[in-house]
C-alpha cells in the first residue's frame, strides 16, 4: 500500500498534447477515479502511472518514491485492463501465475498464492479453463485476480466495467468496492461512467481536454462543481443551467427568470457574496433535479424551500420517480418528482426550488460564482 | 451453435441448380486434375510405349524403372548422378531458409505493431516493396553482395538470398496478423515483467499458429519451386532441385527419355505437394483467420 502523487504532469505525441499539467494526491488505501469524457486523456494518465507510457514533465511519486524511468514490472503496480487483457493461449491459473513465473518464483508458492486469490473472487472451479470458455464476468474476475495476487502497492483499474451489461456491471461495481474496503489498496480508477465514479471513489479527479477540471471528494464534485462542465458531467439526469438575471430587493438578492408566459418570476437566493457583483447581470443558474421537485417531496432539512408554479409540458414515470419537462427561462428543465406526485402535462403545478442547493456560474467563463 | 451458423449461410436451391454446380464443379475438378494424370501415368510407361502414341492411355506395362532411373542415375548436365543430389541440396537450402524468414518476419511484426518506432513506417513500405519488386532487377547487386561476402556459388549463399528475399513476404504476413493482436495483452505482460522476448515467446508465439502455417507453405513454396536464383547463384555441388530438373529435361545427348522426365517432375513437385496437404486445412483457416468475429 502506498500513496500515490502526481505534480504537474505534461505528455505530449508529437505536437499534440493531450495531458496539460495534472496535478493529483491520493492518499495511502484511498479510491482515486479519473473520469471524463473519451479522450479527455484519462487513460493515458493510468498509462502513465504504469510505466507503459513515457511522461513528458513532471513527476509521477508511488509511495513517497519517483518513478521516473522504472519499468511497469518494477512499479509495484497491478493493471486491469478494459479488455481484461487475459492471456489467450494459457489457463486461468497459468494467466494468474505468468508473473510470478516470469520472477522465478518457485511452483509450491505459486499454487499458494493462486489458491489464495481464487478463493477470495470465488474462481477455483475456473482455473483450468481457457479465458475463452469463460463468460465475460468471470473473466473480469479472472483479470483482477491477476492484478490482486502481485499484491501491488497501487491498483490501476482502465474501465474494467466498460464491457459487462448493465446488471453485472452493478455486481461488479459493488463486488470492486468491497474488495477495496477489504484489501485497503490504493486504487486508480478510469472510467467514463460518472455514477461509477461516484459511487466508488474517495477522491474524483474530473478530466477534460487533458486539463484537471476538478479534484475532491465525490460530495465536493457533484455538490460544489467549480464549472459548468464538471457540474452537468457529474449526474444523472444532468444539472438545469438556466439563464437568470441578479436582482436586489432589499436587502436580498434575488434571480429573476423567464417563465413561458414571458412573465418573470423571482427566486430568492442564499446569501452569496460574489454575486452582488452581478446585479442587473445574467448569470447562469444551476439547479439538479432532485432539488426541484413537488411541494411534498421537498427536502425538509433545506432552510431555503422556494415555491414556484410552473407549466408542466412532458410527464415521464421512471418508476422510483417521476420526471417532469418544464420551461425555464427559455430552457428545457427537469425536475424529479416524487413518484406518486399528482402532475399532469399541459397543467400548472406548484414546485419547489431548494435554493440552499442552487450553484451559479458566470456566462463567460463557465465558472462557479462563490 | 455449429448447426445454427451452417443454417444460417446455407443457401436454399432447387435440385436443378444444384446439380448444375456439382456438373461444373466436376468439370473444372478434371480440367484440373488432367496434366496430373498425363504425368503419373507416362512416368510409369516404358518409353517405347509414350513413343508408340497416346499419351492419354494407362500404362500396359506397368515399370517403376523411371522413377529409379530419375532419382539416383540419369544423366543431369554431364553427371549420371539421378535428381537424388540435388534433392537434397534443395532441402539443405530450403529448410533452413523458410524456418529463418518465417522467424525474423514473425520478429518484424512484432516489432513493427507492437514496438512502434519513429519511421516503422517507412521501413514496413521498404519490406513491401520486396514483396512487388521483380527479382531480376536485384541479380546483380546480389550477386555483388554474395561475391563480398565470399558465399557465392554455396548452400549458405542461398540460404541468404533465399532468405531475404523471403523475409517482405512473411513480415506482410505477421505484421496484419499482430496488428490484430489486442496490445493491451502485451501491456499486461509488460506489467507481469516479462521481457522483450519473453513476451514474443509465450505471449505472441502460442497464438500465431496459423499466420506461422500460412508463411511456412508460402516461403516453402516459393522456395522450392525457385529457378532464377538457383540457376544464376548456385555452383556445381549446390544446384537445386529445380535446376537439376531443367538440366535432366534439357540434356541434348541421347534420346529424350519422357518418363524420366515425368517421374523426375513430379518428384520435384511432391515436396510443395506434402506440404499442401499436411497443413492445407490450416492455411485456409489461416487466411480466413480475422476475417469473421468470434
Amino acid at each position: 500500500m502506498a500513496s500515490l502523487k502526481i505534480k504537474n504532469l505534461h505528455k505530449s505525441y508529437s505536437s499534440v498534447e493531450v495531458l496539460k499539467g495534472i496535478d493529483l494526491e491520493i492518499e495511502d488505501g484511498g479510491f482515486l477515479v479519473l473520469v471524463g469524457p473519451s479522450g479527455c486523456g484519462k487513460s493515458t494518465l493510468l498509462n502513465t502511472i504504469a510505466g507503459l507510457e513515457e511522461i513528458t514533465s513532471g513527476e509521477i511519486q508511488i509511495g513517497g518514491k519517483s518513478v521516473e524511468g522504472l519499468h511497469p514490472s518494477k512499479r509495484d503496480i497491478a493493471m486491469v485492463f478494459q479488455s481484461y487483457a487475459l492471456y489467450p493461449n494459457m489457463t486461468v491459473a497459468q494467466n494468474i501465475s505468468f508473473g510470478m513465473d516470469i520472477r522465478g518464483i518457485d511452483k509450491a508458492e505459486q499454487k499458494k498464492a493462486i489458491d489464495n486469490v481464487s478463493s477470495i473472487l470465488q474462481i477455483g472451479e475456473l482455473l483450468d479453463r481457457k479465458p475463452s470458455q469463460l463468460s465475460g464476468g468471470q473473466r473480469q474476475r479472472v483479470a483482477m485476480g491477476r492484478a490482486l495476487v502481485r499484491d501491488p502497492q497501487v491498483f490501476l483499474f482502465d474501465e474494467p466495467l466498460s464491457n459487462l451489461d448493465a446488471k453485472l456491471r452493478v455486481d461488479m461495481r459493488t463486488e470492486i468496492k468491497r474488495l477495496h474496503a477489504r484489501m485497503g489498496t490504493t486504487i486508480v480508477y478510469v472510467t467514463h461512467d460518472q455514477i461509477e465514479a461516484l459511487t466508488l471513489a474517495t477522491k474524483i479527479a474530473v478530466l477534460k481536454d487533458g486539463y484537471l477540471q476538478q479534484f475532491g471528494t465525490p460530495d465536493e464534485v457533484y455538490n460544489d462543481p467549480k464549472n459548468v462542465f464538471v457540474a452537468t458531467f457529474m449526474g444523472s439526469p444532468s444539472m438545469n443551467l438556466i439563464e437568470a438575471v441578479v436582482a436586489k430587493k432589499g436587502e436580498n438578492l434575488v434571480i429573476q427568470i423567464a417563465s413561458n408566459d414571458n412573465n418573470r418570476f423571482e427566486l430568492p437566493i442564499k446569501n452569496i457574496a460574489a454575486l452582488e457583483d452581478y446585479v442587473g447581470k445574467s448569470v447562469l443558474f444551476g439547479i439538479r433535479p432532485e432539488a426541484l421537485t413537488d411541494r411534498e417531496g421537498a427536502d425538509r432539512t433545506s432552510d431555503q424551500i422556494a415555491h414556484q408554479d410552473c407549466m408542466i409540458e412532458v410527464v415521464e414515470p421512471a418508476g422510483s420517480d417521476t420526471f417532469a419537462v418544464i420551461n425555464l427561462g427559455g430552457k428545457e428543465a427537469i425536475a424529479r418528482l416524487r413518484a406518486d406526485a399528482k402532475i399532469t402535462a399541459g397543467e400548472q403545478a406548484s414546485l419547489a426550488f431548494n435554493m440552499s442547493k442552487a450553484v451559479f456560474f458566470d456566462p463567460a467563463s463557465t465558472l462557479r460564482i462563490r | 451453435m455449429t448447426r445454427s451458423i451452417s443454417q444460417d449461410n446455407a443457401v436454399s436451391s432447387s435440385r436443378m441448380t444444384r446439380a448444375l454446380i456439382y456438373a461444373v464443379l466436376l468439370v473444372f475438378v478434371f480440367y484440373y486434375l488432367l496434366p496430373l494424370y498425363v504425368m503419373v501415368a507416362n512416368s510409369f510407361k516404358p518409353l517405347d510405349e509414350i513413343r508408340g502414341g497416346d499419351l492419354m492411355a494407362l500404362p500396359k506395362v506397368w515399370t517403376l524403372a523411371p522413377w529409379a532411373s530419375a532419382w539416383s542415375s540419369a544423366q543431369i548436365g554431364v553427371e549420371p548422378t539421378g535428381l537424388k543430389p540435388y534433392f537434397i541440396n534443395s532441402i539443405l537450402i530450403v529448410v533452413p531458409a523458410v524456418f529463418l524468414s518465417t522467424v525474423f518476419g514473425a520478429l518484424n511484426g512484432y516489432v513493427l505493431t507492437k514496438w512502434r518506432f519513429k519511421g516503422d513506417g517507412i521501413v514496413f513500405g521498404m519490406m513491401l516493396l520486396s514483396c512487388f519488386i521483380p527479382f531480376q532487377i536485384v541479380l546483380i547487386p546480389a550477386a555483388k553482395v554474395l561475391g563480398f561476402l565470399g558465399l557465392a556459388g554455396t548452400l549458405k549463399g542461398l540460404i541468404l538470398i533465399h532468405f531475404s528475399a523471403g523475409i517482405g513476404f512473411s513480415t506482410l504476413f505477421f505484421r496484419n496478423y499482430y496488428a490484430a493482436f489486442p496490445t493491451e495483452l502485451i501491456k499486461a505482460a509488460q506489467i507481469d515483467g516479462a521481457s522483450f522476448f519473453q513476451i514474443f515467446r509465450r505471449i505472441l508465439l502460442p497464438s500465431s499458429a496459423p499466420i506461422i502455417v500460412v508463411t511456412v507453405i508460402w516461403q516453402f513454396t516459393n522456395q522450392w519451386n525457385d529457378f532464377l536464383f538457383g540457376a544464376s547463384f548456385s555452383g556445381f555441388g549446390t544446384t537445386p532441385m529445380t535446376v537439376a530438373l531443367n538440366n535432366l529435361v534439357n540434356s541434348s545427348t541421347g534420346v529424350k527419355e519422357y518418363n524420366v522426365h515425368f517421374a523426375g517432375a513430379i518428384l520435384a513437385a511432391l515436396p510443395t505437394l506434402l506440404v499442401y496437404i499436411v497443413a492445407g486445412k490450416y492455411f485456409v483457416r489461416g487466411l480466413m483467420a480475422g476475417a469473421v468475429k468470434g
